[in-house]
């Protein structure tokens, strides 16, 4: 089995965070390094990679905590506000679709001719079927017109208040 | 160390004051925290996402996402995981979700560019060390970056990465031995 951990390797890690990789380091480490794999490949990653790390670290140009704090404060504070807001607006959706509900089982249990025209679906010819919609459309135009308009607009609405959470 | 916090600098009148509004670590103890790691989760953000203005989002995401976590911490090095863990979450996440702004090969050059007016290092070592980076996978980067850059043990980089720790070992001398020879000019 490959060997993928050298007991040197610490040492060589300590070396090159301390700065002291390769001068610094000691004759037995270096040449140890020098005959291993694993510590060689750790000197020269870990070396460049902290080197980078130093670089990048020195140039970090980053808010101060107290903004960060600041923001974060607020920001918790208006996801609250949302998530008080959420059950309110679900309780409305609620409400709204219930009333929808029961304005329609009002509806087709008082109205004529809903229940004339559900009779008629029962035994459907697309004729009688056509003239029943003109007759419908002709004596209950604005409320045909308000349905079909509830239809497509209901869940609009929902869309853009359940959008907005 | 730590206490109870609330927001008792802001009106508590409304219906947020119903909802939980509180960090566990107070705001003392979260600039310390936050000097002392800041920099080093800024390096690592843009090291594995090769993007520095989205560097700065995730950063700022990272700390309010460990502020809103509520989670209490045995030791700085528990916080300082957490952190790193959330860090690496979110520019997983960011990168799943765009992948066009975050480029599946770091934008090297773009660092090296700001880099150069760095004093620490050679340009041309930089150069080279972006290009063998821009080589290696996300996780490959994070996993190096975590070990050489922050010193972070096995444990803490196999719980930052979600890695079984028994893999790691072979993982990390995988992508070491990679970046080796990328750096020394070899096919890896």
């Amino acid at each position: 089995m490959k060997r993928v951990e050298c007991e040197f390797e610490a040492e060589v890690l300590d070396a090159v965070f301390q700065g002291r990789w390769p001068e610094q380091a000691g004759e037995p480490l270096r040449a140890h390094a020098a005959q291993c794999e694993i510590c060689r490949d750790v000197a020269a990653v870990a070396g460049a990679i902290s080197e980078s790390r130093e670089a990048l670290v020195a140039e970090a140009a980053l808010p101060d905590a107290s903004r960060v704090w600041r923001r974060s404060q607020l920001r918790a504070r208006q996801e609250a506000v949302q998530a008080a807001g959420r059950p309110i607006t679900a309780a409305q959706v609620i409400a709204f679709a219930c009333a929808m509900g029961l304005l329609g089982a009002v509806f087709g249990a008082t109205s004529t001719w809903f229940q004339g025209a559900l009779g008629r679906m029962a035994s459907f010819e697309a004729g009688a079927m056509l003239a029943s919609a003109s007759k419908l459309l002709m004596e209950h135009g604005a409320f045909v017109l308000s349905l079909v308009a509830a239809v497509f607009l209901v869940p609009a609405v929902f869309y853009v208040a359940l959008g907005r959470e | 160390m730590f206490r109870d916090t609330t927001f008792s600098d802001l009106n508590r009148s409304d219906a947020a004051d119903e909802a939980r509004t509180e960090f566990v670590v107070d705001e003392d103890a979260f600039r310390g925290f936050y000097e002392r790691t800041s920099r080093g989760l800024w390096a690592y953000l843009v090291r594995i996402t090769g993007d520095r203005e989205l560097a700065d989002d995730l950063l700022q995401e990272t700390y309010y996402r460990f502020l809103r976590a509520a989670a209490t911490h045995e030791s700085e090095a528990h916080r300082r995981n957490s952190v790193y863990l959330i860090a690496g979450n979110l520019a997983r996440d960011a990168r799943r979700r765009s992948l066009a702004r975050i480029p599946a090969i770091p934008a090297g050059e773009e660092i090296e560019q700001v880099s150069s007016a760095s004093p620490a290092g050679s340009p041309e070592g930089r150069a080279d060390l972006n290009r063998a980076m821009s080589a290696l996978q996300p996780r490959e980067r994070a996993m190096l970056w975590l070990a050489y850059a922050e010193g972070a043990s096995h444990e803490e980089i196999a719980g930052a990465l979600g890695i079984r720790r028994g893999s790691l070992k072979t993982l990390l001398y995988r992508t070491r031995r990679k970046m080796a020879a990328l750096l020394g000019g070899r096919r890896p």
